[in-house]
């Protein structure tokens, strides 16, 4: 039986709030129809990306004959196992095509002797950005033109269209079938597009970019029709039957929900969601960004391109496909903005009884509401009547591999298993990414409630994240229990959100999978990094004695950490490039969690005991023991407290989120429950004064409230913290709180000799002053968002004396090219004359052409001691400072 | 061009100056008051040689003693080993000695070392004679050079010369001594280099 037939009997008593409910649920129906998972297409295989020109593979079975032995699930790929997609062509030969190191002339060089549609993927030196190269017909007037990749939090797209991608992987192998704002689809080069097996790809890996020049980079016998999609196949056009392949089924006609597939095999990662394009495209169209030729065709005249067959809309289109009508007028009720209410919808959620928000199908926020609200209920004991029904199925969802026949049935596993469809929930919702910001899914994330995880180990707790938000920090206890009884949704729509998070669960985030593959290669001795991170940690558990003090000990743990994450970043020990499958600026986030799992997570505990050892080799371990007993006796008032100060009640629930952090091994997490905790805290301050409150009243309640909690351990947890936080995290609320927390306990352990004064002892601020310090001068590479991209550069000129300029210059800005922008700004006319030098520290130094200003700039900043220095543009030869700057420049030429 | 990695260690005793060496070779940059390193640190530099690019991964170790072993789990995999001393301190030539003997030990069988003789613009104050330490190379089979990374002398060449002993590579063959041949490619001529 359909959902939807059941929702409609439904939506006779219910009125419109459910009509609502039940066109999102519809919605997401039509939604998971569409959507399919990538990975079936890895197993199972696709045609050749051009099956025009590859004659052998012509005999691809037509789709609907496949149907037939494809059988009730819908796939028709079975019988086309042992063929290689083009995801596989792709995967296998990046080191052909992804020549991130590559310049414009060498690609341009490489791609003028291919035909047209081959390419290359490069970084672009001037934008600091991936970059497609294509190779184009004749007629196009130039030779090749570059389409800028789009990297935002978790996906990868081309500049100007609207579909996003978890990979690099995914967006080649889409435009290898699919133009979008291409003038044509892709092509990979005969060679590997002919290749029968795995090991020829490979064979043609090796080659690297050699491949370009050598002779296995060959022609196909009569080279196929240069760029134009190929013809119909009489069923439906070409490329739609191709885009079809990529999404893994070989056709979209409408189904009802209970036709859809549900396998749930791990890690599908590429949607196309023919809906989305067109809608988004509208929204293209209307916005500001760059109109896409399909829906302002007189835009489309000014770019050459060759004539359409663009894929035509699959039949659930049709009611979207008038060009005048927006996404809004064909679809009533469903609101086309989101307001700022969007988020305050989704905070509320995990707080207190609301309404169901009005849906939103186009915007993620709807989807991860529906996505809350779907966990929430799972989360609740049964006994609403209609659990019984609902529950069936679960063992097949849960498992999250088997493909449940009746996917109406599917449900999201309950309570503590409930998380992974919360991420699958994020991954899906980015992976399209098509209208609205990341920054919902963000909030979402925040949002969740964290009680899943109480007595859960640190495998499951790892896998939580968010930031610091007022949202996270609601009990989430209490709104559980009120929205229990006041939150209650028909059974229909359970099941359709149930069956949707179902769905959800199957997939794992590229940065899931980033780290559980960086987290595997850290176990395997057969490779360099393995040997790298198995030696450090028998190192640690083995020389006790080599650290001095616990300060050490943390320090060469996070030295070990930040280095061993430049070398994953800069080496090629990942294949394929972890550039190719995290946006960039994801990647330190990502490779820092992969530290935490592989080097924190098994030397947690031997971490945590010698810290202990540490504490009690010094007295400061029996000093705070002691002292705890004598300021918990205090009165808070005595303690220097003016404000409410946290109940019985309020106490214990920190208590358990101190008990959290411990069990926790990342110090990002532990960081999150301490601004929990602090924000618990805060909330408990105002709520029972209705006052705010500042810093100055916070930490002696701080004080107190650690008191009351009694734990010893807080000691060595703050430290753990403080030393092992990621730099660039120490700058936020995380680095705030914990400079709070550290106070408080330092006020405790010196509680004797301050006489309770609310004052710091000058020696813990001259300590937390040395932390800071050092910590943050820690950065051995600082990253590229430590430094602003402007650069104060002085001209000097012998008779005018010194001018300065600020100029925009990018982190990855040559020497070279500020002299450049430097002859232009201050208006030299021989540049040639002129150099880059830096003066600092009373000496100058000529700056070589390819270093890079920014990062000299950056080193100097985050020395320990501050030091003067001037970028200034000046003679080379000339020199007002005389012999100083002669012997310099002596020495520092390259000999 | 094709790119091939060489992982490359720094080892020597405390304070010779070998994370100054790689930082002038990496960022051609001098600092005067370095920190000691804890651990290691990690950096990279890629130099054009023959046909090909050398991209160095080079890990600068610690230098104090109780660091020393952690030594092994950075030279353990590299192609080449610069073993730094301050020809300034007789006992830095010493140290070096003894990470010489450890390296022929348990270093990896074909690992190419390099002696560089660091602080050479305080030559006043000598301690190591150039003799001295060309004889020790030339007895070890290992390349030597004089370098100051304050005044950027023979930096690059200390690497250059590197480049030129790493052993070539079937293109077929990955290599497991810390070399890695990502895009294939024949290997330069080897070419014997002393200073």
């Amino acid at each position: 039986m359909s959902a939807r037939t059941m929702g409609s009997r439904a939506l006779d008593k219910r009125g419109s709030f459910f009509k609502l409910i039940d066109t999102i649920a519809s919605e997401i129906g039509e939604l998971k129809q569409e959507m399919v998972h990538t990975d079936v297409s890895l197993e199972n295989g696709l045609g050749p990306p051009e099956t025009h020109s590859m004659v052998r593979h012509q005999e691809d079975p037509c789709p609907e004959a496949e149907e037939a032995k494809g059988g009730p699930r819908d796939s028709g790929y079975d019988s086309l196992s042992g063929r290689l997609s083009i995801l596989d062509r792709l995967l296998h030969t990046h080191p052909v095509w992804l020549q991130l190191g590559l310049s414009e002339e060498e690609a341009a060089k490489i791609l003028q002797a291919q035909p047209p549609g081959i390419f290359l993927v490069r970084k672009s030196a001037k934008m600091q950005r991936k970059v497609l190269s294509l190779r184009l017909p004749s007629e196009f007037g130039a030779p090749l033109r570059e389409f800028t990749i789009k990297e935002s939090v978790y996906t990868f797209s081309l500049e100007g269209s609207g579909i996003s991608f978890a990979d690099l992987f995914r967006l080649i192998a889409f435009y290898c079938i699919s133009r979008d704002v291409l003038p044509f689809t892709l092509k990979l080069p005969y060679a590997i597009s002919a290749a029968k097996t795995e090991a020829q790809l490979e064979e043609l890996a090796q080659l690297g970019l050699n491949f370009w020049s050598s002779s296995a980079d060959s022609k196909p016998p009569n080279p196929p029709p240069p760029h134009r999609p190929p013809p119909t196949d009489g069923l439906c056009p070409g490329p739609w039957r191709q885009l079809c392949l990529i999404n893994g089924v070989h056709a979209i006609k409408p189904r009802t929900p209970s036709e859809l597939e549900c396998s749930q095999t791990n890690g599908a990662l590429c949607f196309i969601n023919p809906l989305f394009l067109q809608v988004h495209s509208q929204d293209l169209g209307a916005g500001p960004k760059r109109p896409s030729a399909r829906t302002l065709p007189v835009n489309g005249s000014e770019r050459p391109r060759s004539p359409p067959p663009r894929p035509p809309p699959p039949a659930v289109q049709s009611l979207h496909a008038s060009p005048g009508l927006s996404g809004t007028d064909t679809r009533p009720g469903m609101p086309q903005t989101v307001g700022p209410d969007a988020q305050e919808n989704v905070a509320t959620l995990g707080r207190k009884p609301t309404p169901i928000p009005p849906p939103r199908l186009k915007k993620q926020a709807s989807f991860l509401e529906a996505e809350s609200s779907a966990k929430t209920l799972t989360a609740r004991p049964p006994g609403r009547g209609l659990e019984p029904e609902l529950e069936q199925g679960t063992a097949g969802s849960a498992g999250g591999a088997p493909p449940t026949g009746d996917c109406t049935r599917a449900q999201p596993p309950p309570a503590s298993a409930a998380r992974p469809p919360c991420h699958g929930g994020r991954q899906r919702l980015s992976d399209m990414s098509i209208s609205t910001s990341s920054s919902d899914s963000l909030e979402f994330e925040r949002s969740m409630p964290l009680d899943g995880y109480e007595g859960d180990t640190n495998s499951s707790l790892e896998d939580y994240e968010g930031e610091s938000d007022q949202e996270t920090m609601a009990p989430p206890i209490k709104s559980k229990k009120s929205r229990h009884s006041s939150f209650v949704l028909p059974k229909l729509v359970k099941s359709q959100l149930r069956k949707m998070s179902g769905v959800f669960s199957s997939f794992m985030t590229p940065e899931k999978r980033m780290v559980r593959r960086i987290a595997e290669l850290s176990r395997d001795k057969c490779t360099y990094f393995g040997c790298l991170v198995q030696d450090y940690v028998s190192f640690l558990l083995e020389n006790r004695e080599c650290h001095v003090s616990s300060t050490d000990m943390l320090q060469t743990i996070r030295q070990f950490m930040t280095q061993v994450k430049n070398y994953l970043a800069q080496s090629s020990e990942l294949d394929p490039p972890i550039e190719s499958l995290i946006p960039e600026d994801q990647i330190d986030v990502v490779l820092e969690k992969a530290m935490h799992k592989c080097i924190l997570k098994p030397l947690k505990g031997h971490v945590e005991a010698m810290l202990r050892d540490f504490h009690v080799a010094d007295g400061s371990w029996k000093q705070l023991k002691e002292n705890l007993q004598l300021v918990r006796q205090r009165n808070p008032q005595e303690l220097g407290v003016f404000a409410p100060t946290p109940d019985l009640v309020d106490v214990e629930k920190i208590k358990i989120k101190f008990m959290m952090m411990q069990k926790m091994y990342s110090p990002e997490k532990k960081v999150m429950l301490l601004l929990r905790v602090c924000k618990l805290i805060y909330t408990v301050m105002e709520n029972n004064s209705g006052r705010m409150y500042g810093a100055d009243d916070f930490l002696p309640v701080l004080t107190y409230v650690i008191a009351q909690c009694d734990m010893l351990e807080l000691d060595v947890e703050i430290e753990y913290m403080m030393e092992l936080l990621d730099p660039s995290l120490l700058h936020g609320e995380g680095g705030y709180y914990l400079t709070s927390a550290y106070g408080a306990l330092s006020l405790i352990k010196n509680f004797q000799e301050e006489q309770a004064a609310r004052l710091l002892s000058s020696e813990t601020r001259d300590t937390l002053r040395q932390w800071h310090k050092r910590r943050t001068a820690n950065r051995s590479i600082p990253s590229v968002d430590d430094f602003q991209n402007y650069l104060r550069v002085a001209f000097q000129e012998v008779g005018s004396g010194c001018t300065g300029k600020t100029l925009l210059v990018r982190p990855y800005v040559t020497t070279e090219d500020v002299c450049q922008l430097c002859a232009e700004k201050f208006k030299v006319g021989n540049p040639e004359e002129y150099s880059l030098f830096l003066f600092v520290d009373e000496t100058w130094q000529q700056l070589a052409e390819d270093t890079y200003p920014q990062k000299i700039k950056a080193e100097l900043h985050s020395r320990p001691q501050p030091h003067v220095f001037h970028f200034v543009y000046k003679r080379i030869k000339s020199d007002p400072y005389g012999v100083t700057f002669q012997n310099a420049d002596k020495d520092l030429s390259p000999s | 061009m094709a790119i091939r990695e060489l992982k490359v260690c720094l080892l020597g005793d405390t304070g010779v100056g070998k994370s100054s060496i790689v930082c002038r070779f990496v960022q051609d940059h001098f600092d005067h008051n370095i920190s000691p390193t804890i651990g290691a640190s990690f950096m990279t530099k890629t130099v054009p040689c023959g046909n090909e690019l050398h991209k160095f991964l080079i890990w600068d170790t610690a230098g104090q003693e109780r660091f020393h072993s952690l030594a092994p789990m950075y030279y353990r995999g590299s192609a080449a080993a610069v073993i730094v001393y301050d020809i300034t301190k007789q006992d830095s030539f010493h140290t070096l000695k003894k990470w010489v003997k450890e390296l022929k030990e348990h270093g990896p069988e074909n690992i190419v070392m390099a002696i560089a003789g660091n602080k050479c613009d305080l030559s006043d104050i000598r301690e190591v004679s150039l003799k001295d330490a060309k004889d020790y190379a030339e007895s070890i089979g290992a390349i030597v050079v004089e370098t100051s990374a304050k005044n950027a002398i023979n930096v690059e060449e200390l690497f250059q010369g590197i480049s030129r002993q790493i052993p070539p590579l079937d293109p077929h063959e990955k290599g497991n001594n810390g070399v890695i041949c990502i895009h294939g490619g024949k290997p330069p001529a080897q070419t014997r280099r002393c200073c």
